[in-house]
């Protein structure tokens, strides 16, 4: 029988993962989305206590994390939860809204910073076209990406997330190394 | 270029990509007797003004939604932006 061994987005046995000084770029493989819509004239759902935020806005809470996509529409993210069907749980939890598995579509680099702040700031401005100054912790946003469409969530402070799609991983780590290298040299 | 999104602030006319006139958002009934005629009038007969024009962009790297941008084509100001959405609800008197 073939021996089959799962691998990450960028193709590897285990996450990839590198330092840029203050900059520590990784390959989240263990993050599991669904996404989340309500459908017309229906209630806001409060899917496992959590609630959803608003235009632009991410939210944590009860282990798992929300953000906004769309008018009604929302990506529900629990962390370390890839392997499970979450979004049959997320389903149970919101019956009335339609929930769709999005964990192998999507690829999460999540940026952390050992300097606080600047860092993560002087990348987000390399990186899209958003006013890094007004995109504080708990902001997302879908911007493009060296014309790819990626989420971009500030975490917090010194915490960034890049989701973009899975088959782009390559190409979204190439374009998140390049910004973080230069930053190093500069 | 930037676009007032209604919801998300302004954003980067990259992030939009461009359909045209507002006007295609009502669409004549297809099933009508003079459908021949309204449709001869909605696909190919459009005013192209030299100044302030409704048109639709769809916020394709963003949330994907459609505005309705007022913008001047003589000098690209751009002069409001609403949802699509809510243009089209309020022509229909706001029934859902």
């Amino acid at each position: 029988m073939t021996d089959l061994a799962p691998m990450t987005a960028l193709g590897g046995s285990l996450a990839r993962a590198q330092s840029f000084g203050a900059l520590a770029i990784a390959e989240n493989a263990d993050l599991a989305l669904a996404s989340l819509a309500q459908r017309r004239g229906a209630a806001q759902p409060v899917p496992m206590g959590l609630a959803l935020p608003g235009p632009g806005l991410w939210h944590a809470g009860n282990g798992m994390a929300a953000f906004w996509t769309g008018p009604g529409q929302w990506m529900i993210e629990a962390p370390g939860r890839a392997a499970e069907d979450f979004a049959g749980a997320v389903k149970q939890a919101a019956p009335e809204c339609s929930v769709t598995e999005q964990t192998d579509a999507f690829v999460a680099f999540e940026i952390a910073s050992s300097a606080g702040a600047a860092p993560i700031l002087s990348l987000l401005a390399k990186l899209v076209n958003i006013d890094a100054a007004g995109f504080g912790p708990g902001s997302a946003t879908r911007t493009g990406l060296e014309h790819m469409s990626v989420f971009v969530i500030r975490r917090a402070e010194d915490r960034l997330a890049v989701i973009g799609m899975r088959s782009a991983a390559g190409s979204i780590w190439h374009a998140l190394e390049s910004a973080a290298a230069r930053l190093q040299g500069e | 270029m930037l676009i007032p999104h209604p919801l998300l602030g302004l954003r980067d006319a990259q992030e939009f990509t461009y359909l045209g006139d507002a006007s295609l958002i009502h669409r004549p009934d297809g099933m009508a007797e003079n459908a021949a005629e309204t449709f001869f009038d909605y696909v190919y007969l459009r005013d192209n003004p030299a100044g302030v024009h409704r048109e639709l962009w769809f916020h394709e790297q963003g949330d994907r939604s459609w505005l309705v941008v007022t913008r001047d084509t003589t000098t690209h100001e751009i002069l409001g932006a609403e949802l699509a959405r809510d243009v089209a609800l309020a022509a229909k008197g706001g029934a859902q």
